[in-house]
């Protein structure tokens, strides 16, 4: 099992790393979940033991592997522009990592050949990495970080170079894959639809530090902190001690532990129109905006005081400019932290 | 297209085109006649003498051979130097690879004197070993030996290669080597399956572009070897100038512009590779962590800065110093005319020469560059054709040019023999193919897309070029600019063909000073090779300055 202790990173004056704490368990997906600029690829490296002068503790099994050199730590690592070496072949790309853990030829030339079926590129062994695909070249990648059995794969925002239709797609084969063989794995995405699709836990980090650690669910359903929620996409975070929820909520009475400086409106809780269940809000406000999504809309209504709710509907009548009601749930009012 | 503006886009593309047909194809075709019809009838004699003589083979074997070993060299000193300026961001980084450079616009003879100056004889480590342990001789004898030649074009190509190399790797980035290292791949195994591979096509061009430069080298042959070591280029000149065997010469001319041709293609080809993109990013350098990679920064910067800049401290000292104490005589006596009956000019008068000639040619070079430039960028079949041609005065060597003109240029209505004007045509000549290449890559890419935008938001075709074309190739103008100005004020093997007595040039000054027994020749020799190099340094200084500032506008 991977666990990283309060690592510490900065490149000159620039902090890039503020303690952050991670660990990953044996056949574990984490995924790294954050804006460009945040570290994760950091982290990454530091994992891998491609940077040096950090602070903290890096241990595999227990053990420190802070001074263990990259080659020898025997962890995959898939880059996002895929590094592959442009004067190999598909093959000899594959083989490399095989060939520097002494393997035979023969044992290698068997290995290869297993791992190009797996990432179904059977036959093109030969051929000159230049001349593959985008999607090609990231199944090489794959198969050649995969091929030497790593104790640990990593990697790097694997998609990011591919069009959105291969992606959702490939991220589905690559956690197969990744699940096929038991790995465990830290994936590091800044798209978090890809990180839901892919992770067992998702690891969503702000500036240098990790702001929340949960498995995709919980980490949708409860987004601990404004940043998460708006990275997640949610954009419904007020203070706390705006007037119109402390009044409207102070009366539906919420459990006490709900107090933070902010709260989310959880666009998964607020309905339009239509009944209005037990534990709910409701409120009175002006269609903004309804956006055709295919299956839904996604709509914004404005209730007074220009506070403005986003969430989807299935079915909007109305049109922008009408009034209209909305309920919310109660357990759609989330306490978070600034 | 408008048939006036298109009347006058043929005028200004003829003019590159007639500047070379009549200062290089006619000189050149016209050594061809010498060396073929010496007397106006089909005569190899020169040729047979030439294949016959153990001697010419042995100097063509030589002029190989020096070439070989100085490349070698370079490469093997340049490699780990680049490896390190693209892998590492220290401070001064940039300033140094700017300054590496350096060496490499330096006058042939400002870079001559400067080794003698530091190895020779009379030269600083000389002294340095004498005064130590008390001897009476010299006891590094370098001066007129094969080490200081190559010690000399190493010090003169470290930065060609340097900045191909850099470069290179900078734009392949270390994503490769690192996906081998998490692969485990050791250092030795990096170097051998990562780096050497993927390095080898700017190996390949550095190399053969240093391996054109050591096989054309005349000052630092002429001045650091003399003539027991006559390169290819240093015998043309001694049999031209010395014997005036002018047919011999001719051949030997040919047999250079044969073997440049040769290497040109090779280059060209070389260049290609180059180019192809391996889908690299362009940041990928960082800070040494490791004590380790703090030392190998360390040493390498140390020892590139002794190699690089102890020849040039010490032509300084020893301009400036005699025997310990301050004597700037060299400087003092610059204005008043010299013993040496050679020179009716004062110093001081051919470094107005030199000026005025060096701006001349800059103006033209980048003029015609230019229209040559977007001549080429034309894609015709008339492109295709011409790109070739306008390399070719940078695969004819200096002395091969100038040799050209006097045979040539020699009667009316083209008898420029006896004017000034023949020098900065040399120059530009010379320059024209450095101009063209710096501004090529800026229009080249200028995506189409731009032009096409302006025409439909209104510009016209002088407009656009204007507001479009112009501003964009800004950047690589300022270069080639550079370069022709450095080129010109370093000139020397075909200055020293065409020179006359009241229009001699910095770098012939030197030489024939040299020449001339005498100290005050000598101090006089170092106090104008300072100046050479100030001027120099002061102007690539200044425009690389410029350079930076304009950066930001585009």
């Amino acid at each position: 099992m991977l666990r990283v202790k309060e690592v510490s990173h900065a490149y000159g004056e620039l902090v890039s790393l503020r303690q952050v704490s991670l660990q990953a368990a044996a056949g574990e997906i984490v995924c790294l979940l954050g804006p460009s600029g945040c570290g994760k690829t950091t982290l990454l490296r530091i994992i891998a033991g491609l940077e040096t002068g950090y602070r903290g503790r890096v241990t595999w099994n227990d053990v420190d592997i802070g001074n263990l050199p990259a080659h020898q730590r025997e962890f995959g690592l898939m880059f996002q522009d895929f590094a592959l070496f442009p004067h190999m072949s598909v093959a000899d790309n594959i083989a490399y990592g095989l060939k520097r853990r002494g393997l035979r030829r023969p044992l290698v030339n068997k290995r290869v050949t297993a791992q190009l079926e797996r990432v179904g590129l059977a036959g093109m062994g030969e051929r000159d990495v230049a001349s593959l695909s985008g999607g090609q070249k990231q199944r090489v990648a794959l198969a050649r970080s995969l091929a030497p059995n790593p104790r640990l794969l990593m990697l790097d925002e694997p998609l990011g170079s591919l069009d959105a239709q291969l992606r959702d797609q490939l991220a589905l084969e690559l956690r197969g894959l990744i699940k096929e063989q038991g790995l465990s794995a830290i994936y590091v995405t800044h798209d978090h639809r890809e990180a839901y699709a892919v992770a067992d836990r998702i690891a969503v980090m702000d500036v240098g530090s990790v702001e929340q650690v949960d498995t995709p669910q919980d980490l949708y359903l409860r987004p601990g902190s404004g940043f998460v929620a708006r990275f997640l996409g949610m954009t419904n975070v007020f203070p706390w001690r705006r007037s119109r929820f402390t009044e409207a909520l102070g009366k539906a009475a919420l459990p006490e532990q709900k107090c933070g400086d902010s709260l989310l409106i959880h666009p998964a809780g607020i309905q339009l129109g239509g009944a209005v269940a037990d534990r709910s809000l409701q409120w009175d406000g002006v269609l903004l905006s309804k956006v055709f999504r295919g299956d839904y809309y996604d709509v914004s209504v404005s209730l007074d005081e220009g506070t403005t709710l986003a969430f989807s509907a299935p079915r909007v009548a109305a049109e922008p400019g009408d009034a209209v009601s909305i309920a919310v749930s109660l357990e759609a009012v989330i306490p978070l932290v600034s | 297209m408008r048939p006036r503006w298109r009347f006058v886009k043929i005028l200004v593309y003829l003019l590159p085109v007639a500047f070379l047909g009549v200062f290089f194809v006619y000189p050149i075709l016209t050594l061809f006649d010498i060396s073929l019809r010496p007397d106006g009838a089909l005569d190899l004699s020169a040729f047979a003498h030439l294949t016959s003589s153990d001697y010419y083979r042995e100097t063509l074997l030589f002029t190989i051979y020096q070439a070989l070993i100085s490349t070698g060299a370079t490469l093997l000193l340049s490699l780990p130097c680049a490896f390190v300026f693209a892998r590492y961001r220290f401070r001064g980084r940039s300033l140094l690879l700017s300054l590496a450079t350096l060496p490499f616009v330096l006058p042939t003879v400002v870079v001559a004197l400067a080794f003698s100056a530091v190895l020779g004889e009379r030269g600083l480590v000389n002294d340095m070993l004498r005064l130590l342990f008390a001897l009476d001789e010299a006891p590094i004898q370098l001066e007129r030996t094969l080490a200081i030649i190559i010690i000399a074009h190493v010090f003169y190509n470290f930065s060609v290669a340097l900045r191909i190399m850099t470069g290179y790797w900078s734009s392949l980035g270390f994503h490769a080597e690192e996906a081998a290292r998490c692969l485990g791949a050791g250092e030795l195994a990096i170097w051998r399956d990562i780096r050497l591979p993927l390095i080898r096509p700017a190996l390949l061009s550095a190399g053969v572009l240093v391996f054109i430069f050591c096989f054309t080298s005349f000052g630092v042959v002429l001045i650091l070897g003399g003539i027991r070591f006559a390169t290819l280029e240093v015998q043309i000149y001694y049999q031209a100038v010395s014997i005036f065997n002018l047919p011999l010469a001719a051949a030997l001319s040919l047999v250079q512009i044969a073997s440049m041709l040769l290497m040109l293609l090779v280059y060209t080809a070389s260049q290609r590779r180059l180019q192809i993109p391996h889908g690299g990013r362009s940041e990928h350098s960082a800070r040494p962590h490791t004590p380790r990679a703090r030392m190998v920064v360390f040493i390498t910067v140390g020892l590139m800065a002794i190699l690089l800049f102890s020849p040039l401290a010490a032509l300084l000292w020893r301009s400036l110093f005699a025997a310990g104490n301050l004597d700037a005589t060299g400087f003092t006596s610059l204005a008043e005319k010299t013993r040496a009956s050679l020179l009716f000019t004062t110093p001081l008068e051919a470094v107005f020469n030199s000026l005025r000639f060096a701006l001349i040619a800059t103006s033209a070079a980048v003029i015609l560059g230019t229209a040559a430039a977007f001549l080429i960028e034309q894609r015709g079949v008339w492109s295709r054709l011409v790109d070739p041609l306008f390399m070719l005065p940078l695969a004819t060597s200096a002395v091969t040019l100038g040799f050209g003109f006097i045979v040539a240029l020699d009667e009316p209505p083209l008898d420029l023999r006896r004017s000034w004007i023949i020098i900065p045509v040399s120059h530009a000549l010379a320059a024209l193919p450095f101009v063209i290449r710096s501004v090529l890559p800026s229009l080249r890419a200028i995506p189409p897309s731009l032009g096409e935008a302006a025409s439909v938001l209104g510009a016209r075709e002088l407009v656009k070029l204007r507001t479009i074309d112009l501003p964009l190739v800004g950047r690589g103008l300022v270069v080639g600019a550079t370069f022709a100005f450095t080129v010109s004020m370093g000139e020397f093997g075909a200055s020293l063909f065409v020179a006359q007595r009241e229009s001699v040039t910095i770098p012939v000054v030197i030489y024939r000073l040299l020449g001339h027994p005498g100290l005050q020749s000598y101090r006089q020799a170092l106090a104008m090779s300072v100046i050479l190099m100030l001027v120099c340094a002061g102007g690539f200084l200044i425009i690389e300055r410029l350079r930076g500032a304009g950066v930001g506008e585009f």
